[in-house]
């Protein structure tokens, strides 16, 4: 740390000559109109194609293009976008109003008919949209009236106006999308958004200006570029150097580069991220005894490795459910860090001289090597022994949803923008579910009473049930929750979100000093 | 001359043929990609689906003909991920990846080729010592972390190149200066090799007593008569930059085939890295012909052998 910091005062030193001069060329472009702002967002992957209801990754970028019939307000709730209002008229309809002042931004007029068939389009199981299971409650979705629709479940859905607020729910032009095609769609696509797609260079970026029509309020933003920086340390040195104003993405080893930085500043997401865990497997002999499983939690010092390993940038919690969702109980009691209890454990299950498992970790975590490396070792310290395998990524998509993966796992999970206890941990907790090593009957009737429910069911009490069963279940090494941080350059203002959106009509010009 | 053009382009073809059969049968043994364009939440009957969609539960073999029918009938397929003609995409990927290649290689030959005739000229004293050393410590150090360094002390301190990116000739200059770090060391200890045992063949011995300059005898004939194996090097380098950038694309954020490829192989687009692996074994053996049809310009030599048939 301190050799870095040499290093740096040294450099900056021998170029503050170089830098007085080229200050010169950047004082130029610097007074910027607060209404033409044109600023560059990093990401560190390129988007797979620009059809909202077949993307393969998250929707950050056409989510600026496209609107939904609800969205999310800053305080992440529910409220209208092109639906003006929505009720649970019979426990499995639900009734959308629209507005009925908004065109396509190539004409086409937004209605019932378009919202229909952006919906259908995607349920057709001959399209095979990779997000179907996202809508896969819904049965139908019926037209009243021009500015009226009714959406039909099979069971009662209460999640359906969260479901229509997120992809692949984003409604699309229906007469432009049947002349040019899905194909041709995802490269050029039309929406209602307060963007209009301009360009897309496969593999480097994706530019995107202000629709000068749009029906709500008009971004500060004029113009937007996307671009893929695919190793976040460049994407942190270009924000330095002003050729970047957002990085989204930002991971623990930048922080401080960030903080320290003159020209930017960091803004955090708490939690924002995914619950990160390390699945228990009670197929493998010494973990089938819960004894076991409780002492390996016992053993593991989560507040050290989130503090030493991972520098902050997380937070340890024995909650399955993350404090943005649904369902959410508070911080529940679990297993403190605690040796001794641990090795009393292992010997009363008959394991005092403990034994030997894997361990497969994966990078879709931050800093997962070091992390697994130092439950290892904690591990070891009671006598466990784990080898670590670090599985690549695309392997291990395949091999956790066969089973096949180690019987100790990394694993995390988020409720992936629904903000509902259901997406957060009904995949992970019910007996067959592709990403599930658990198997508990009374679990899953309360998981599934909770998923049907109607409107007077109490979720909330539902889950914390759950929770509570399944923390004494110690199916998992419980460990924390990922935050998720973005640099920000000092000419906007910006603050990340919960739901990782990078909604680019919320970013305005910093406040002139 | 024709006639060995032409059995070079057949031998490329069928080594064209063996890669990417290689590639396909590797590709389809470690699992395929309807897990992977699906969300994790996607259930078995959704990934079976889709299986069945994209024509992967029929026999391995019968989709070896259709992929080698379509390959000869000029049917790439579309990328999986991207949707889109899979040749298109590595197409537009192409220029920046021998863009860089060709700046990269020129500047690993100057650099490489220079100090290979002085450290040659120079033969054990300090400075072939210095020298070579100073390029095999540029081999030595790993791209990745050159990379960093290149972009915080040009991009980020002094600021007088881009940090990234592929607008224009500036933001060349780090990825190219990152990637010929590693290729000017073999480049130099080859011309160095070679010019020492040119140097010590009696025609230059009989230049020198000729009354020729130091100048003209080591470049004009012990230089021009060490080139066949730096050359070889030279090629076998090049090749090696257009398919295994992907460090410094990483990087520097550069939209080339390298990393085009490896995101194909992580998201088993098959269609796409097949492609991939195709347009770069054309490129290596294209390479390799330009550089035996030079080697008969530097040495006649050989153009001769070819005449009376005794081709290697």
């Amino acid at each position: 740390m301190k050799k870095s910091t040499i290093t740096r005062s040294l450099v900056a030193a021998l170029s503050a000559a170089a830098l007085s001069a080229t200050l010169v060329g950047c004082a130029s472009d610097e007074p910027q109109d607060p209404n033409a702002l044109d600023i560059t967002i990093a990401r560190s992957f390129d988007v797979a194609g620009l059809d909202p209801g077949f993307l393969t990754e998250n929707a950050q970028v056409v989510d600026n293009i496209f609107d939904t019939l609800v969205t999310r307000d800053e305080d992440e709730a529910l409220v209208p976008s092109l639906a003006e209002s929505w009720e649970q008229v019979e426990d499995t309809v639900w009734e959308f109003t629209l507005r009925d002042d908004v065109e396509f931004t190539n004409g086409e007029p937004f209605n019932a008919e378009a919202v229909k068939y952006s919906i259908d389009r995607v349920l057709d199981p001959e399209n095979q949209a990779p997000t179907l299971s996202y809508i896969s409650t819904v049965d139908a979705v019926n037209v009243v009236d021009e500015y009226t629709v009714q959406v039909v479940t099979a069971d009662p859905d209460p999640l359906i106006p969260t479901r229509f607020s997120r992809y692949p729910t984003e409604i699309v032009p229906p007469a432009y999308t049947e002349e040019v095609g899905q194909e041709q769609f995802a490269q050029e696509p039309i929406g209602t958004g307060p963007y209009v797609f301009e360009s897309w260079e496969k593999g480097a970026s994706v530019t995107l200006t202000r629709n000068d029509d749009y029906w709500g309020d008009t971004p500060s933003v004029a113009r937007v570029t996307f671009r893929v920086y695919p190793e976040v340390a460049t994407s942190v040195s270009a924000l330095e150097r002003g050729e970047v104003d957002l990085v989204a993405g930002v991971g623990p080893d930048q922080l401080d580069t960030i903080e320290d930085s003159e020209n930017a500043y960091l803004s955090t997401a708490p939690r924002a991220g995914n619950i990160v865990y390390f699945g228990l497997n009670a197929d493998h002999e010494a973990l089938s005894d819960v004894r076991v499983r409780q002492a390996l939690n016992y053993a593991v010092d989560v507040d050290s490795i989130v503090d030493n390993v991972l520098g902050g940038a997380a937070v340890a919690t024995n909650s399955i459910i993350g404090p943005a969702d649904f369902g959410y109980a508070g911080e529940p009691e679990g297993y403190d860090y605690d040796p001794a209890r641990a090795k009393e454990l292992l010997a009363e299950a008959g394991y005092a001289d403990g034994f030997t498992i894997e361990l497969d970790t994966v990078n879709w975590y931050q800093k997962n090597t070091d992390v697994a490396q130092a439950v290892a070792q904690f591990l070891s310290e009671v006598g466990v022994t784990a080898t670590i395998n670090d599985v690549e990524s695309s392997v291990y998509r395949q091999t956790v949803p066969a089973g096949e993966q180690a019987p100790m796992y990394m694993l995390g999970w988020s409720s992936t923008n629904t903000l509902d206890a259901d997406a957060s941990i009904y995949a992970i907790l019910h007996t067959g579910e592709s990403y599930s090593t658990y198997s508990n009957p009374d679990v899953d009737a309360l998981l599934d009473e909770a998923r049907y429910a109607t409107a007077d069911t109490p979720r909330e009490e539902l889950y914390a049930q759950i929770q509570e069963t399944y923390i004494a279940d110690a199916p998992r090494i419980f460990m924390y929750q990922e935050n998720q941080y973005y640099g920000v350059s000092n000419d906007l203002q910006w603050e990340g979100r919960i739901d990782t959106a990078l909604d680019v009509a919320s970013i305005e010009a910093a406040a002139a000093e | 001359m024709i006639r060995y053009t032409i059995r070079r382009l057949l031998q490329g073809a069928l080594a064209i043929i063996g890669a990417i059969t290689i590639v396909f049968f590797i590709l389809r043994l470690s699992g395929d990609p309807a897990r992977l364009m699906l969300p994790p939440e996607a259930s078995q009957e959704q990934v079976d689906a889709m299986r069945e969609t994209l024509g992967f539960t029929r026999p391995l073999w019968q989709q070896y003909l259709d992929f080698l029918g379509d390959t000869f009938t000029g049917n790439f397929g579309d990328s999986l991920y991207y949707g889109s003609p899979a040749l298109s995409l590595v197409l537009e990927r192409l220029p920046a990846t021998l863009i860089l290649a060709v700046v990269a290689i020129l500047l690993s030959v100057l650099v490489g080729m220079t100090v290979g005739v002085i450290s040659a000229h120079k033969k054990n004293t300090p400075l072939d010592y210095m020298l070579t050393g100073v390029v095999l410590f540029g081999q030595s150090m790993p791209v990745f972390w050159v990379a960093v360094i290149l972009i915080f002390v040009f991009a980020e301190s002094l600021r007088w190149l881009p940090t990234s990116g592929f607008d224009g000739p500036l933001s060349l200059i780090l990825p190219a200066v990152a990637l010929s770090f590693y290729s000017a060391a073999p480049i130099a200890r080859t011309t160095r090799a070679s010019m020492i045992t040119v140097l010590d063949q009696n025609y230059i011995t009989a230049a020198i007593a000729q009354g020729f300059s130091p100048r003209q005898v080591l470049i004009g004939k012990a230089l021009k008569n060490s080139l066949l194996p730096v050359i070889t090097i030279i090629g076998l380098e090049f090749g090696t930059m257009v398919g295994g950038a992907v460090v410094s694309e990483t990087v520097f954020a550069w939209p080339g085939v390298g990393r085009l490829i490896m995101d194909a192989i992580g998201n088993r687009d098959f269609p796409l890295a097949q492609v991939c692996v195709l347009v770069l074994s054309v490129v290596f053996i294209l390479i390799n012909i330009v550089i035996d049809l030079l080697y008969t310009y530097i040495d006649p030599r050989i153009q001769a052998d070819w005449r009376a048939g005794k081709t290697a």
